[in-house]
């Protein structure tokens, strides 16, 4: 009997690592993207998940444009919308702030900017998130779907021990490896995704090219936000949210960065996967209070023994 | 002979420091110029100047007859002036193909594509052997031929070489000297070349600048800086016999 127990909470704590895992992944990528090819480290990333989230939410919800396709297919078809609106915010903010701190402007300087870099993007977090108190106020929310408490249930696949996948989970899981996966295509195969990652190999000799490397930044730094607010906006599917959730997902999103390997896109992807799965695993044997620091002790472990994270590699000759 | 690109007294200072004064140089269509100096005498400066990367604080720069410091850096690479940097400066973490879309980026280079990839391949073979790996891996005259062949990619009216024989063993660069020199002959293609490796470059030129300390100090055919006791004593490591 208690094995079946065992079992049954060792297969759901995996199935929700894997799902909330990629979604995790996703929201990595973003911040990921931001860094490899910009190289800015971007503090208000936890707030454009904030953005997303909301965005999502007011065009799925009460009047909203998207209120007509109901609480099944809205939900996500508005996590996807909010992706290009989140990206036309982050292309502003670059042109208007994120731009004067990086790229060729700052190349070449002592600190690269970075010192610049983090005063703008911590100042932009600030400002989104008490922002966003004032605009949308401090009531948690969320964007009601039933399929986040309707579950597929898998088994009894041992005595009694049955998997429960939770159907919003399950389909914000599927929208985000979609995403990603679309991502890494755009970046691989087409002309737009090569020159992103020219201009983030050697911007003097993508200049050289005929690169505009400060519109490809200005489309990165956009990417890099839309993607993170596609993430958001899946996860306002099943969690509630305020204007200062961004403080709690960004210290995750950074775990998940650093153990792909900084710079490497599909290694955040990893990394974020990593996170999300020892963060439910951790469920099994740790209070809920210590999610967090199991996430941070695999964190310390990784960095010990592969500092370049797990898929970081050098394209050094030797 | 029209004029393709033409330096009119051109200044270029970093902070206080005078990298260039009063430097004038012009290259004829089909033309191989070479500018030969020691180092510091403001070689890569004058190049980067006429990329974008670099502004000037006065002089003026034409290409084509159109005013080149009107236009930004990336536009530049569009009007066919490619440029094939002082150390390589390859995209070592994308492919070596993707290194050669990368140079086609130019609307030139991708009604062409076809035709000067496989033009690029005929010149360095080595390239499509090597076509899915990634630059970084590559040994340094792989990476040199990356580099042109890069240049070439975007079927470019100029083709400014910056040291490509720095670094290099004696022979690998001979190579090199050898395919700048079959570029210019068989697909006609200017080129404006800075050297260190100033007898070889000399030999190929059609003409010849000499650039010390910011200043051009003479210029000339082949025959008549070869005349010249300082190049011969400077530059050509000759001494009078």
């Amino acid at each position: 009997m208690d094995l079946e127990v065992l079992i049954e909470n060792v297969l759901n704590a995996l199935t929700a690592g894997i799902t909330i895992g990629c979604i995790y992944g996703l929201m990595c990528i973003g911040l990921g993207l931001i860094f490899g090819i910009m190289k800015v480290v971007n503090f208000a990333q936890g707030e454009l998940l904030m953005l997303g989230m909301f965005a999502s939410l007011y065009l799925v919800t009460g009047g909203g444009v998207l209120a007509f396709l109901g609480p099944y297919v809205g939900p996500f078809v508005g996590a996807i919308l909010a992706g290009p609106i989140v990206f036309a915010g982050g292309a502003l903010l670059h042109k208007a702030l994120i731009a004067r701190v990086s790229g060729l402007r700052t190349a070449g300087t002592l600190d690269e900017g970075h010192f610049g870099q983090l005063i703008v993007t911590l100042g932009i977090s600030l400002i989104l998130q008490n922002g966003g108190l004032i605009v949308f106020g401090s009531t948690p929310l969320t964007v009601r779907t039933p399929l986040a408490s309707s579950a597929f249930e898998i088994g009894p696949v041992y005595g009694d021990a049955t998997v429960f996948l939770n159907k919003a989970r399950l389909i914000a899981c599927a929208v985000a490896i979609i995403t990603a996966l679309s991502l890494w295509l755009l970046l691989e195969y087409t002309r737009l995704g090569k020159a992103l990652r020219a201009a983030a190999d050697n911007p003097t000799a993508a200049t050289y090219m005929g690169i505009d490397v400060e519109r490809a930044y200005r489309i990165a730094f956009g990417l890099g936000s839309g993607i993170t607010a596609i993430a958001g906006g899946l996860m306002a599917t099943y969690l509630s949210f305020s204007p200062f959730i961004g403080l709690d997902y960004v210290i995750i999103m950074y775990s998940g960065v650093v153990l792909g390997g900084m710079g490497s896109i599909l290694g955040a992807f990893w990394g974020g996967l990593t996170v999300g799965f020892v963060q439910q695993c951790s469920a099994l044997v740790l209070p809920p209070q210590l999610q967090n620091a199991a996430i941070f002790v695999v964190f310390l472990l990784i960095v010990m023994l592969r500092p370049q994270g797990l898929f970081g590699r050098s394209a050094e000759r030797a | 002979m029209a004029a393709l690109l033409e330096i009119e007294g051109l200044c270029v200072a970093y902070g206080g420091l005078r990298a260039l004064q009063d430097v004038s140089l012009t290259v004829a269509a089909g033309q191989f110029v070479t500018v030969v100096g020691p180092n510091g005498a403001g070689k890569s400066t004058l190049f980067k100047t006429i990329s974008g990367v670099v502004r000037p604080t006065a002089g003026r720069i034409r290409f084509q007859g159109n005013d080149l410091l009107a236009l930004s850096a990336s536009k530049r690479a569009h009007l066919g002036i490619a440029h094939v940097p002082e150390g390589r400066q390859v995209f070592k973490t994308l492919t070596v193909r993707e290194n050669l879309e990368m140079g086609a980026y130019p609307e030139s280079g991708r009604t062409q594509w076809t035709r000067t990839l496989e033009r690029i391949h005929t010149l360095f073979p080595v390239l499509a052997e090597r076509a899915t790996q990634l630059a970084g891996t590559l040994s340094g005259g792989e990476q040199q031929m990356v580099a042109i062949g890069r240049g070439l990619a975007c079927a470019p009216k100029v083709l400014m070489l910056d040291e490509p024989s720095m670094g290099l063993a004696p022979a690998v660069a001979d190579t090199i000297f050898e395919r700048i020199s079959q570029i210019h002959r068989e697909d006609g293609v200017t080129i404006l070349l800075v050297e260190q490796r100033a007898v070889e470059a000399l030999e190929l030129s059609d003409h010849g600048y000499v650039l010390e300390t910011g200043h051009m100090v003479l210029d000339g055919p082949y025959e008549t800086l070869l005349a010249d006791d300082r190049v011969r004593r400077s530059y050509l490591g000759l001494t009078d016999a």
